[in-house]
């Protein structure tokens, strides 16, 4: 483990609410962040679940590995505006939101979005909004690693 | 002077610098900035003409005629990982 992992600079130790939204290198625990999520209310009724994972094909082509890069401040603000909305907009008692950044091996994680609710409908919404969400306003680039060189792309996994 | 970070492809467009230290000299206008960018990397600026590339100021996207000051946070902001582009 680096030093990286084990220091995590970009979580702030201020709170669970801090550690609801994170972009951060190191991989993440679903147990984990769900355990977290489920501790912010005993209503939650509902949980969906968003795991987004790095695959070996895109666009037809092999890719090897993906490399994201990410707008440090701008795309930790986005997330945090898009649990707020979240949570406004869709009655659901939690929401959170990771994006890793850095080398991603195929198969490895990339992006875990939580949603409670008191019932099921919500949180199904709300993850799935958060999610297309997080791919239309979130500075966050994917660059591929395929055969043939390395390409920035414009569609997220 | 200002500086403005780059990223993804046009971190890749400016012979892979971060960022671009840049004088105004003729207004401080974002579409201002825009100019001296397209004259020093002519594909960057086709992409900003075509909204592929968009920039911030202090994080928000910004219009052309938003006033650029010193000390500000500028970025050039290619095309999000979304793919179905900025708003």
């Amino acid at each position: 483990m680096s030093l990286e992992q084990v220091t995590k600079p970009d979580q702030p130790v201020t709170g669970d609410e801090a550690m609801l939204v994170r972009v951060q290198r190191e991989d993440f625990s679903i147990d984990e962040e769900l355990r977290r999520v489920r501790a912010r209310s005993k209503r939650i009724g509902g949980i969906a679940i968003f795991l987004g994972t790095a695959r070996d094909r895109s666009k037809g082509k092999d890719v090897d590995g993906i490399t994201f890069e990410h707008y440090e401040g701008m795309a930790q603000k986005k997330l945090r505006e898009i649990r707020e909305r979240g949570l406004k907009d869709f009655g659901i008692i939690e929401l959170s939101i990771l994006h890793r950044y850095g080398e991603i091996g195929i198969g490895d994680n990339i992006v875990l979005i939580i949603a409670g609710a008191e019932h099921r409908a919500e949180a199904f919404q709300a993850c799935k909004w958060a999610i297309d969400e997080l791919k239309q306003i979130t500075p966050i680039w994917k660059l591929e690693h395929t055969p043939e060189g390395e390409v920035w792309v414009e569609e997220h996994p | 002077m200002v500086t403005v970070r780059l990223f993804g492809m046009t971190k890749m467009l400016a012979g892979n610098q971060g960022a671009l230290s840049l004088a105004l000299p003729d207004g401080r206008r974002v579409k201002d900035l825009v100019a001296v960018i397209e004259a020093a990397y002519p594909k960057i600026g086709e992409l900003l003409h075509k909204k592929k590339v968009l920039v911030s100021v202090n994080q928000d996207i910004a219009l052309e005629d938003l006033e650029v000051k010193d000390g500000d946070e500028i970025a050039l902001l290619p095309p999000f990982a979304g793919g179905s582009g900025h708003r």
